[in-house]
C-alpha cells in the first residue's frame, strides 16, 4: 500500500503531466538534489521543492514531450554531449512552452522569454541554434535537464517488442538453432523446472516450432471446411443441458473444503490411482501489490461490450401488472366480473415487457505462472495478452452490470497455491485495481486445479447472484510439483466438472500462447473453451462461448 | 415509464446558441426537406440546446423525449388506459408531434431499446407514416413535422450501437466542442461571469480534455464549465466550483480525483 500513498507525495501530479503532455505520464520523486528530467514515460521531479516550482519544472518537460522535442533524432543527437543538451534545453525550452502558451497553467506562462523562443520554430532549429557558436543562456533551474541515455533506453524498450514481432513473423517455422537461443536468452524468466530439451527449454521449443503443424486441422473443423480456424470451441457438448442437470450433488467422493487459519484445503483427483487425495493442496490468498508506476492502461473493450450486450437480454412479458403497455383482457375481464358481482376488483391488469436484469457473477482466474513469461506470437509475452484479456473481460462485464471478481494464482508445491485478489467482488475497478494488476508478475508454477476450486468456493461464497460463471484465463499448462501434465490435466478437468456440477458455468481461454488444442482438450475437457491469438478477437468468440456457460449454469440453477 | 415532454412555444427568446460550423444551415435545408436528422456529440456540447434554437427560428413547436432503456413503442406513440370501464387512448409524444406537425427531438435515442426504435422507421424515410398498430390506422406526417435523434457514440455507458438500418434513414450533423474562444463566450453568457474567468475555465476544460487515457469515463464538457462557472457567479471561488463542478462529476475514483484536483489548482486561482 506503500506504494499507492505516492498519489499523496509528487505522484499526484500526474494527471497534470499527462494533460499538458497529452500521453499517460507519471510522475516520481528524483534522489534528493538532482534535476528534474524525464524518461518519456515519467517525469522524475524534487520532492523537497514547493508546489509552484513542481508545477513550472512539470510543465516544462512535459511541453517538451509534448512538442516533440524530445522525439528519436533529436535525442540521438544528444547523447553523450552534456553542453550541446543544455544549450538545446535553453532555446527548445521556450519554444515548447510559447507552441504549449495556450494550454498551459497561468504560473507557468511567466517562465516564457519570447526573445529566446522566437530563435526557434521547431526542434531541429533549436539544435541547429544549439550547435551554432551563438552565446546562450544558460536554461533556468526550473527547467529541469534532459537525459538522452534514459530517453534512448526507454525508446529503444518500447522499439523492442516490435522488432521481436517481426523476427518471429519472417523466419516462421524455421527458427535458425542460434536464434532461438537467443531469444531463449532474451527470456529471463524461464521455466527453470522445464527440461532443456523435452519441455519448453530453448531446444525444446525450438523444436516444438519445427514440429507443429501449420494450422490446427483437429481443433477448427474439417480443412477447406467453411469453420474458424484460428480458435476451438468444444463449447458444443457443453450446451447438452441434460448432462448438468442430471449429475446429483450428492456423489459418492464428494470433495469437501475446509477452511483453516492457515489458507484453505482442497483435494486433489488423483487421475492414475482414481480417487480424491483429501486436502490435499493448501490455497492462501495473498494481497497483490499495487504498484502506483504499474498502473495498468485501461484497454478498450467497446466491440467486446458490444458482443456481450445481446447476453440475456430477452424481453419477458409480464401479465397483470399495475403498469404496462397493453391490456391484459384476462385480467380486465376477471376485474370486471368482480366489481359488477360487487367485490373489490385488481387493478393490475396491464401487460408489461420488461428486459430481465442480468443477474450474472463472474471470476475470472488469471494463471500468473512462470510459463506465461513465454512470448506470444504478438511479441509480448502471453502474461501481457491475458492480462490484457482479463482487464477488458473484468470492465466489459463490469459495466454490463455483472458482479466481477478477478484472482491471480501461480503455485509452489501443493502447499503453496498463492490465490491474489486483484479486485474482489463489490470491489470497484478503479485505479487501485489497475495498479495491482499492472504490478503483476509471471513466476512459479500453476496447480490449476486448486485454482479452480478455490475459485468455484469464491463464487459460492461471495458470487451472490444466480447465475454463476468462472472464467479460467491459461495457457493450458497445469504444472507443479508433483503435478505432472497427465496428471494435471486429469485435476483441472475433474474440478472443472465439480464446478459444473455446483452451478458454475466454466469458460477457457487461451491467450497467446502456443500451447495445441489437443492439450487444452485435455485441461478444459467439455468446458467450453478457445484459443486466441490475441486479446483483440476475444469479442468474436466471447459471446456465443459465454451464453454457452450461463445456459449451462442456468440449467442448474432451474434444477436446483 | 412516462417519457418527458417538453413543449416551446414561439414567444419566449431564442436559446442562446452560437454557431460552430455549418450546422444550423443543414439543420433547416434538412427540416425543409422532410429528411430526419441525426445529431452525434459528445454529452454536454449543446446538442439539446441547437435543436431548440432550431425549433425557435423554424416556429415549430418541440416535443422532446429523453430516452431510456425502458423506453417501449407504446412509451412513444401512445397506450389505452382504463377509465372505469371503458378503455381510452392517450396518444404517445411521437404520435402527438406527428398529429401537431412538432419537431420530436428523442434526446440520446440509443438508450431506448432498439425494437422500440424500430417504430422510428417508416417515419424518418420517404414514407413518413406512423402506423399505430393498435388502433389499427396510419398517421401520415405534416410537411411540418420532423424527427430529431441526438447520441452520443462515444458515451461510455452505452452498451448498444444504433441500427444500421436506423441511421441510414437520416442525416447527420456531427457536434464537437466549440472552437476555446467561442467556448468562453458561451460559458461568460450562460454563467453571467466575467469573460477572464471563463477563459480560465475552459482552460481548465482543455486541459482535462487532453487526459484521455487517464481513467476518466467523459472529458469536461461545456455543461460542467457552465455549472463551474454558475457557482462562481454564486459567489464560490474559482478552485472551490471548479471541485464542486467538475471534478466531482467526472469521477468517483480517489486517486483520479486527486490527480484532477491538482490539475485545477495548477491552472485556477483561488
Amino acid at each position: 500500500m506503500a506504494e499507492v500513498g505516492n498519489s499523496d507525495g509528487v505522484g499526484r501530479l500526474g494527471l497534470l503531466a499527462s494533460a499538458i503532455a497529452r500521453r499517460p505520464l507519471h510522475v516520481a520523486p528524483t534522489e534528493p538534489g538532482e534535476a528534474t528530467w524525464t524518461d518519456g514515460n515519467v517525469v522524475y521531479l524534487d520532492a523537497g521543492k514547493d508546489t509552484r516550482e513542481q508545477i513550472e519544472t512539470l510543465a516544462v518537460q512535459a511541453s517538451l514531450l509534448a512538442a516533440g522535442s524530445l522525439d528519436h533524432p533529436i535525442v540521438r543527437a544528444l547523447a553523450r554531449r552534456p553542453t550541446l543538451a543544455r544549450r538545446y534545453l535553453a532555446v527548445e525550452g521556450h519554444r515548447a512552452l510559447t507552441a504549449l502558451e495556450p494550454l498551459l497553467p497561468p504560473s507557468v506562462r511567466s517562465l516564457i522569454r519570447p526573445d529566446v523562443a522566437a530563435a526557434s520554430d521547431s526542434p531541429s532549429a533549436s539544435l541547429s541554434a544549439a550547435r551554432s557558436d551563438r552565446a546562450i543562456v544558460d536554461p533556468p533551474a526550473r527547467f529541469g535537464t534532459i537525459r538522452p541515455q534514459r530517453l534512448l533506453a526507454s525508446l529503444r524498450n518500447a522499439e523492442k517488442s516490435r522488432t521481436q514481432e517481426h523476427i518471429a513473423r519472417v523466419q516462421g517455422n524455421r527458427v535458425p538453432l542460434e536464434l532461438a537461443e537467443e531469444a531463449a536468452a532474451d527470456d529471463d524468466t524461464q521455466d527453470p523446472f522445464a527440461s532443456p530439451v523435452g519441455g519448453r527449454g530453448a531446444i525444446g521449443r525450438w523444436l516444438a516450432k519445427l514440429l507443429a503443424p501449420v494450422r490446427q486441422l483437429s481443433g477448427g473443423g474439417s480443412p477447406g471446411a467453411d469453420a474458424p480456424t484460428h480458435w476451438t470451441r468444444s463449447g458444443r457438448r457443453g450446451k447438452s443441458h441434460p448432462l448438468f442437470s442430471i449429475a446429483t450433488t450428492e456423489s459418492v467422493d464428494e470433495p469437501t473444503v475446509e477452511k483453516g487459519a492457515e489458507g484453505m484445503k482442497y483435494p486433489e483427483w488423483d487421475v492414475h490411482g482414481r480417487h480424491y487425495r483429501r486436502d490435499w493442496c493448501t490455497v492462501r490468498e495473498v494481497e497483490a501489490k499495487a504498484k502506483a508506476a504499474a498502473r495498468f492502461p485501461v484497454p478498450d473493450r467497446t466491440g467486446l461490450r458490444r458482443s456481450l450486450t445481446r447476453l440475456g437480454l430477452g424481453i419477458d412479458r409480464y401479465h397483470r401488472q399495475a403498469q404496462g403497455d397493453d391490456i391484459d383482457i384476462d385480467a380486465v375481464i376477471e376485474a370486471r366480473i368482480k366489481m359488477l358481482a360487487g367485490s373489490a376488483p385488481d387493478e393490475a391488469v396491464f401487460i408489461n415487457s420488461i428486459r430481465r436484469r442480468r443477474d450474472l457473477s463472474v471470476l475470472i482466474l488469471l494463471d500468473i505462472s512462470g510459463s506465461s513469461a513465454e512470448p506470444a506470437a504478438t511479441g509480448k509475452t502471453v502474461h501481457e495478452e491475458q492480462r490484457a484479456a482479463s482487464a477488458a473481460l473484468m470492465l466489459a462485464l463490469h459495466e454490463l452490470g455483472a458482479r466481477v471478481a478477478l484472482y491471480a494464482y501461480h503455485s509452489q508445491g501443493r502447499s503453496a497455491v498463492s490465490v491474489m485478489p486483484v479486485k474482489r467482488f463489490g470491489e470497484n475497478p478503479g485505479a487501485l485495481v489497475l495498479q495491482r494488476l499492472g504490478g503483476l508478475e509471471p513466476g512459479a508454477y500453476s496447480r490449476l486445479g486448486a485454482a479452480i476450486r478455490h475459485g468455484t468456493a469464491l463464487l459460492q461464497d461471495h458470487g451472490g447472484m444466480p447465475r454463476q460463471v468462472l472464467i479460467v484465463l491459461s495457457d493450458g499448462l497445469a504444472y507443479d510439483h508433483g503435478y505432472e501434465p497427465v496428471y494435471g490435466a486429469g485435476d483441472a478437468r475433474h474440478a472443472l466438472g465439480e464446478a459444473r456440477r455446483q452451478g458454475v458455468g466454466c469458460l477457457c481461454l487461451s491467450v497467446g500462447a502456443a500451447t495445441d488444442g489437443e492439450t487444452l482438450r485435455r485441461v478444459f475437457g467439455s468446458s467450453a473453451h478457445a484459443t486466441l491469438p490475441a486479446p483483440e478477437q476475444l469479442s468474436q468468440v466471447l459471446g456465443p462461448l459465454l451464453r454457452s456457460a450461463i445456459r449451462a449454469a442456468d440449467v442448474r440453477r432451474r434444477v436446483g | 415509464m412516462k417519457a418527458d415532454v417538453k413543449l416551446v412555444r414561439p414567444g419566449a427568446p431564442r436559446p442562446h446558441y452560437v454557431a460552430v460550423a455549418n450546422e444550423e444551415r443543414v439543420f433547416k435545408a434538412a427540416f425543409r426537406q422532410r429528411t430526419s436528422i441525426l445529431i452525434k456529440g459528445p454529452t454536454g456540447c449543446g446538442k439539446t440546446r441547437f435543436v431548440e434554437a432550431m425549433a425557435y427560428d423554424l416556429g415549430r413547436p418541440l416535443i422532446t423525449v429523453a430516452c431510456h432503456d425502458d423506453l417501449t413503442t407504446a412509451d412513444l406513440v401512445g397506450r389505452f388506459l382504463l377509465r372505469g370501464g371503458e378503455t381510452e387512448w392517450v396518444d404517445g409524444p411521437l404520435t402527438r408531434a406527428v398529429r401537431e406537425g412538432a419537431i420530436c427531438y428523442l434526446d440520446e435515442v440509443v438508450e431506448a431499446r432498439q425494437d422500440t426504435t424500430v417504430v422510428l422507421h417508416p417515419l424518418a424515410d420517404h414514407r413518413r407514416t406512423l402506423p399505430i398498430e393498435r388502433l389499427g390506422l396510419t398517421l401520415n406526417a405534416p410537411p411540418e413535422f420532423c424527427l430529431v435523434v441526438s447520441y452520443n457514440p462515444g458515451y461510455q455507458s452505452i452498451l448498444k450501437d444504433l441500427k444500421d438500418s436506423t441511421r441510414q434513414r437520416m442525416v447527420a450533423i456531427e457536434f464537437g466542442f466549440a472552437a476555446p474562444e467561442v467556448e468562453a463566450s458561451i460559458v461568460a453568457h450562460e454563467a453571467e461571469i466575467a469573460d477572464a474567468k471563463a477563459a480560465e475555465l475552459v482552460r481548465l476544460g482543455q486541459a482535462i480534455r487532453r487526459l484521455e487515457t487517464a481513467g476518466l469515463r467523459e472529458v469536461a464538457s461545456t455543461r460542467v464549465l457552465i455549472a463551474a462557472g454558475r457557482l462562481v457567479a454564486g459567489g464560490l471561488g474559482m478552485r472551490e466550483a471548479a471541485r464542486a463542478a467538475i471534478a466531482g462529476p467526472l469521477t468517483d475514483d480517489s486517486t483520479v480525483t486527486r490527480g484532477l484536483h491538482e490539475v485545477i489548482d495548477a491552472y485556477l486561482a483561488d
